[in-house]
């Protein structure tokens, strides 16, 4: 497999505080892994994300992307890369209220000069929301919004997919069905870092689990995906004594 | 989980015999629970002696025995069914154990069990989403809510590790008597 993502040695420190600092953080990610990143508040999961986004820079230490040295981009250059290789969902959505949804979803396309239309309708009619092309964010439901802002980080083919707790604001059910677009995403071949507080959710898609705790990641589970039979994984049993 | 009461509510909806009862709690219980046919027979001999089932006819070809529920049987039932899970909580597994015997044997020193038992229940997280949802596949809601309750449970040992693994716990001196 290819490697897509490589940290190195990664600190950040942040002003002020310790708060989603990291602290000589190394990882490398390959094409096509669907990994999520796990800890408790303040852990520097985010941090992460930040930085292999290049929305960030670390203290030191070094990120690099597809091939690129995110160190040695300048402000244009890390703004062109975002751009092009990087769709990011956020956990409040994040639409531009004035603009209807296909024409948030058609921001990233357009920064490109990109004008067409086509991709944008098609990335909705995917993601089943296709009828609401053409209403604002706000009488879009919470999981409608982030369909929305799913196909607006899709709209220029990213090399990786990042998420940020994108069912955080959501209700169960409608959780679970954005995590299942985002698996089939997955399927296809979409390279995926996640990172979310859901542990049921994240084991059902991604196959690599990553806990970080106070700026360092402690464990890096690769989970194995057999056929088990039902008694490999639940067992009942009887404590009654038969009297 | 109770056999007796399983076969009860199984016999409830028609009069079966024991390997019929067998084959039906089996598949209720999506494969979870294997039960070997002696103690399906020894179950409904104990149910018959205390007067909450009762033979149906006589006896078929190959000595098979149909049994229904008596009128005791349905209000032992009803009342089972209606009564909460009121007793102690029970923990089977090794773990807790394991736990207190850490906090003496490895002077305090949990984490690598922690972060052992953290990746196990992961793994088990992994393996109910994927029973969950062959169940749903399978059209076995009733089966995909036991296995969520599973997940649920899982997903508690697991902030519980984490809870032991976060400084405020670790840093306590433990004590053991």
């Amino acid at each position: 497999m290819k490697e897509l993502v490589r940290l190195t040695d990664v600190t950040k420190v942040y002003q002020g505080g310790i708060t989603g600092a990291l602290n000589g953080v190394s990882l490398a990610v390959e094409k096509g892994e669907f990994t999520a990143i796990m800890g408790p508040s303040g852990s520097g999961k985010s941090t992460m994300l930040n930085l292999v986004a290049g929305l960030d820079r670390p203290t030191s230490g070094s990120v690099s992307v597809s091939g690129t040295d995110l160190g040695k981009l300048g402000e244009t250059g890390l703004a062109r890369f975002r751009r092009d290789h990087i769709g990011f969902v956020f956990q409040f959505f994040y639409l531009l209220p004035n603009l209807t949804a296909l024409e948030n979803v058609l921001i990233p396309a357009q920064l490109k000069g990109d004008g067409s239309t086509d991709r944008g309708r098609e990335l909705l009619e995917k993601l089943g929301i296709a009828d609401v092309a053409d209403r604002y964010p706000a009488r879009l439901s919470g999981g409608q919004q982030q369909r929305v802002a799913v196909a607006r980080a899709l709209i220029n083919n990213p090399t990786l997919l990042l998420a940020d707790e994108p069912t955080g604001a959501l209700d169960t059910h409608t959780g679970e069905q954005v995590m299942e677009l985002l698996g089939d995403l997955h399927r296809e071949g979409q390279t995926i870092l996640l990172v979310t507080h859901d542990a049921k959710l994240a084991t059902r898609h991604a196959a690599r689990v990553i806990s970080v705790m106070d700026g360092k990641i402690v464990d890096d589970a690769r989970l194995a995906s057999p056929e088990r039979a039902p008694s490999e994984v639940i067992r009942m049993r009887s404590e009654e004594k038969l009297r | 989980m109770s056999l007796k009461y399983g076969v009860l509510g199984l016999l409830k909806g028609e009069p079966l015999h024991g390997y019929e009862v067998k084959n039906r709690f089996e598949a209720m219980l999506g494969g979870t629970w294997e039960v070997n046919i002696g103690q399906i027979y020894t179950t409904l001999q104990r149910l018959e002696r205390d007067g909450l089932v009762r033979p149906v006819g006589a006896r078929g070809d190959r000595g098979k025995l149909a049994y229904e529920l008596s009128p005791d049987g349905h209000k032992a039932l009803e009342q089972w069914l209606a009564e909460p899970d009121s007793g102690p909580q029970q923990l089977h597994e090794d773990i807790y154990v394991k736990l207190l015997l850490a906090t003496r044997i490895a002077n305090g020193g949990l984490q690598p069990m922690l972060a052992r038992q953290k990746r196990a229940y992961l793994q088990r997280l992994r393996d109910l989403n994927r029973l969950e949802e062959r169940a749903r596949r399978d059209g076995r809601l009733d089966l995909a809510r036991l296995i969520r309750g599973a997940l649920l449970h899982t997903e508690a040992d697991l902030k519980w590790m984490d809870e032991l693994s976060s400084e405020r716990f670790g840093a306590e001196a433990a004590k053991t008597e």
